[in-house]
């Protein structure tokens, strides 16, 4: 029962130890989780902006490098004398500009500088080609007035810049660039009348600038990118990148919904992670920033897009999810040992108590108990103890009150001496024990002489003192394990142990006699009584009480017939 | 419970394999059909010539029943052995079509050998596209595209064998699809002419919108039909649509069975059921597409209509086309 207690009690406590060591850790290691997703969104976030703004100082650098090829003197000449014969050396020399130009970046593939005149028959052109300048002239230059990079310039005023969007180049030899996707960056050149002359163009190879992007970004990242409409530009699966060029569209918020707002203009940025948006971002994290492209009115925009696996963001969190895991253990041996602990000292008071309860049913021995505590055990224990007490005494008194009686069903009240009941009894002690031993004693019987006159002649007062008198003096006679008893009236008797001679036992009686006979002065009176004595020997009288003390009242009659004839003659009855 | 499962049993055994473009097999639409017919439809969308001919051409055969496509791949799949002949008599509502489809020997396509091959279903016409506030009337012939009155005001699609075919038509060319050498060469030139006059070729629908907006365009070649009409109205274009007086180009998607059709009559049924007024009329108003049952207000009766073929050689004029798109001279070809 005690042990069950300790039992529930430990484990209540162990339990809500593990649990609360168990809950804090989990709640550590999710929001750490969190955390890490939070940090590795803004991580890629910031990446992807960073990817613009790569994409960005690209086109600016193009651009300057476009303002600065345009302010070169000899495009002023080809621009407003292009048929004049003066203008086939200036030709030449901005043909060289544009080599080297192309030879000092490779990321730009065809520099041109295009007439607003002739559909926009190129003036200048070098393209390159497996990495070296190739010039190209006569009549192999091409009219592109139709192409927006063009009519979009034209209109611009002097010293500004268009960009293009992104797409695949499909103008036919124009070498490098056929094919591949990239960007136009263009500035117009007026003719001195202010009228539109022309432009200067510079091809961005955008494969080439991606593939510098992706080797800065972290190997598991994955990179998107998409036009305005969405159409994928940039994508892991190759074969999901302008599809709008071979008749289908591969869209990006087809492929992530939530990117939507994003096309939309809701928003310019969004981060999702498979943490928050299981449905959207599945065992992912990725962030979408949208991003300007070009300046002046062109509402043209791109979508950047950086997904990391979930899997890898998280990985941090793999090693404290161990730790943790580790310490929650710990704690939770801590706990049950505190437990186990705490739980046996909670319940030792109430053990105490308990065995204190206990053992004071059977022994009624007070046992120490905590009563010195200021809490609930101690004012229990306060409470036992002192029912303990009260129990206690109410035991003392009974029992005194037991031995009273005890001692007034064996004792003569008058005298004080054994009564008839526990002579009887001491007697049939005596005779068992005798039968035992094989010893002997004897039984003397006596009663007093003219007991009744001193009654009569001085009051019941004057006798019972004569009687106390007696008793004493017979006590006082005897040997200390000898008993003495009253009959009541004036009859004693003695219980005397040992083996006797009969000359021995008729000096004691002798002895008995005189000493009772002695002159008492009671209340200023001198009387004198006599005794009459008879006895009986174990085992030569009887082997019963009643044998024995029938043959010593017998005996004592005949003495005191005897005495009645003038003779004191002390004879046992034969 | 057995009963239920009994006839799911059966039900398997039914399946219809549809091969098809978005919009053409809602899933409404097909859940009609299988309670009608107790039959599995299994649907797969295309959304390109390309990948329409990749699934036909799959090893060990097509692994539909139908397939929807225009007539000018109808006639490469016939060519292939691809298609199984209909019995009109399994496909009744082809009486409720218009007289334009129902003269079948009349488009291309459709009939090989006197037996039917291919079900109309839906038409997009490329018409002209125009300002309504540049022109006082509607234009109503090719040649709008290369007047100089509205130079750097017209647009283009960005399509070689569409280009040739309408400056063809333009030209007063009888067979559009089947030019032979010097009619191409004059092709080219009047091409070369008509990038001349243009401000630019475009590729994509709202690309088109945003260039008819932004330029102030005038007129513009359609190829996306009544869809994109849709699409710059919704923009704020005041637009008109004109069915030229040469005729007009326009794609005409068909059904058709597979030669690996195990349900020939299930497939004939699902012809049929495309064909039901109910379903052919959710193609106007879900998909801004025209059915072969009733009339549109787009296409005049009596106009001039000249169903997508194959052309004499797609690959020689796609180099010609680049040609002309990346601006080369006329002496360079």
């Amino acid at each position: 029962m005690r042990s069950g207690l300790l039992l529930k009690l430990a484990l209540l406590l162990a339990i809500f130890g593990i649990l609360s060591s168990g809950i804090t850790g989990y709640y550590a290691y999710t929001a750490n989780r969190a955390m890490l997703v939070s940090a590795t969104q803004s991580d890629l976030l910031t990446a992807a902006s960073g990817v613009n703004r790569r994409i960005v100082q690209w086109e600016d650098e193009a651009a300057d490098d476009a303002l600065l090829l345009s302010r070169l003197v000899q495009v002023s000449v080809v621009i407003n004398q292009r048929n004049g014969p003066e203008a086939k050396r200036e030709r030449d020399e901005l043909a060289q500009a544009f080599a080297a130009m192309l030879a000092l970046h490779p990321e730009y593939l065809q520099v041109r500088l295009i007439g607003a005149a002739d559909n926009g028959l190129e003036l200048v052109r070098v393209d390159s080609q497996s990495g070296l300048t190739l010039r190209v002239d006569g009549g192999n230059l091409q009219e592109k007035g139709h192409f927006p990079y063009v009519f979009e310039t034209l209109a611009l005023p002097a010293g500004q810049i268009y960009q293009s969007s992104i797409e695949v180049n499909h103008e036919r030899a124009s070498h490098d660039p056929e094919g591949r996707p990239g960007l136009m960056v263009a500035t117009p050149l007026p003719r001195s009348d202010g009228q539109p002359g022309g432009l200067l163009v510079i091809n961005l190879d955008l494969e080439r600038l991606l593939g510098q992007l992706r080797r800065d970004l972290p190997k598991d990242y994955q990179l998107y990118l998409a036009n305005r409409w969405g159409d994928f530009l940039v994508h892991p699966d190759l074969a999901q990148t302008f599809g709008f060029d071979k008749g289908r569209r591969v869209l990006m918020q087809d492929s992530f919904a939530a990117t939507k707002a994003l096309f939309e203009r809701k928003q310019n940025q969004l981060a999702l992670s498979g943490l928050d948006d299981p449905q959207q971002a599945a065992g992912q994290v990725m962030a979408f920033v949208r991003h300007p492209l070009g300046r002046g009115n062109r509402d043209d925009f791109i979508v950047t897009g950086l997904v990391q696996p979930l899997d890898t963001a998280v990985a941090g969190a793999a090693p404290l999810g161990q730790r943790i895991i580790h310490m929650v253990l710990a704690f939770s041996v801590i706990a049950i040992m505190l437990a186990v602990v705490f739980a046996r000292a909670m319940l030792r008071p109430i053990n105490t108590l308990a065995q204190a309860a206990s053992s004071f049913s059977t022994t009624q021995l007070q046992q120490a108990l905590p009563v010195e505590r200021n809490d609930e055990i101690g004012v229990l224990a306060r409470n036992f103890d002192r029912m303990q007490r009260q129990i206690n005494s109410h035991m003392a008194s009974l029992y005194d009150n037991q031995r009273e009686l005890s001692y007034l069903a064996h004792h003569d009240s008058l005298t004080g001496l054994a009564n008839r009941a526990l002579f009887f009894q001491r007697l049939e002690q005596l005779l068992e024990q005798a039968q035992r031993n094989a010893s002997q004693f004897a039984v003397l019987f006596v009663d007093l002489d003219h007991f009744k006159q001193i009654n009569d002649q001085h009051g019941h007062a004057i006798g019972d003192q004569v009687l106390q008198i007696v008793a004493r003096r017979l006590l006082h006679a005897v040997r200390g394990n000898d008993m003495v008893a009253r009959m009541g009236g004036d009859e004693y008797l003695i219980l005397l142990q040992g083996s006797f001679t009969t000359d021995g036992l008729s000096e004691l009686l002798s002895k008995l006699s005189l000493s009772i006979g002695e002159p008492m002065v009671v209340e200023g009176k001198k009387l004198e009584v006599g005794a009459s004595i008879g006895y009986s020997l174990y085992p030569r009288d009887g082997t019963t009480a009643e044998q024995l003390v029938n043959q010593a009242d017998h005996a004592m009659y005949h003495v005191k017939a005897i005495q009645r004839d003038g003779h004191t003659r002390q004879l046992p009855y034969n | 419970m057995i009963s239920l499962l009994c006839c799911q049993s059966v039900m398997a055994k039914d399946v219809l394999r549809v091969l098809a473009w978005p919009g053409y097999a809602d899933p409404d639409v097909v859940h009609d059909f299988e309670q009608r017919y107790k039959a599995s439809v299994e649907v797969t969308f295309v959304d390109s010539d390309e990948a329409l001919w990749a699934r036909m051409h799959a090893a060990g055969g097509p692994r539909f029943d139908v397939v929807a496509a225009n007539t000018a791949e109808m006639q490469r799949y016939h060519a292939a052995g691809l298609l199984l002949p209909l019995n009109p008599s399994l496909i009744p509502n082809l009486q409720r079509q218009l007289p334009r489809f129902r003269n079948r020997a009349a488009i291309p396509g459709l009939q090989q050998q006197g037996q039917l091959y291919a079900v109309p279903y839906t038409y997009s016409t490329m018409g002209i596209i125009y300002d309504k506030r540049q022109f006082a009337r509607p234009p109503d012939s090719m040649n709008v595209l290369w007047d100089a009155r509205y130079r750097h005001k017209v647009l283009d699609f960005n399509s070689g064998q569409h280009n040739f075919s309408f400056a063809a038509l333009a030209s007063g060319i009888a067979q559009p699809f089947q030019l032979d050498t010097a009619q191409q060469a004059a092709m080219v030139k009047r091409l070369i002419d008509l990038r001349r006059n243009l401000l630019t070729f475009y590729s994509l629908p709202e690309e088109a919108t945003e260039l008819f907006i932004r330029h102030k365009v005038a007129v513009m070649f359609g190829n996306y039909g009544t869809q994109q009409l849709n699409s710059l109205r919704q923009a704020g274009a005041d637009v008109g649509y004109a069915i030229p007086r040469e005729g007009v180009l326009a794609w005409l998607d068909c059904w058709a069975m597979t030669r690996s059709a195990r349900q020939a009559q299930l497939a004939q049924q699902w012809i049929n059921y495309m064909l039901e007024p109910a379903v052919s009329a959710l193609l106007p108003i879900r998909q801004g597409l025209a059915n072969t049952l009733s009339a549109s207000t787009d296409l005049p009766p009596g106009s001039r209509v000249l169903w997508l073929q194959p052309v004499e050689n797609a690959n020689q004029r796609e180099a010609l086309w680049q040609k002309i798109y990346s601006g080369d001279l006329p002496g360079s070809f």
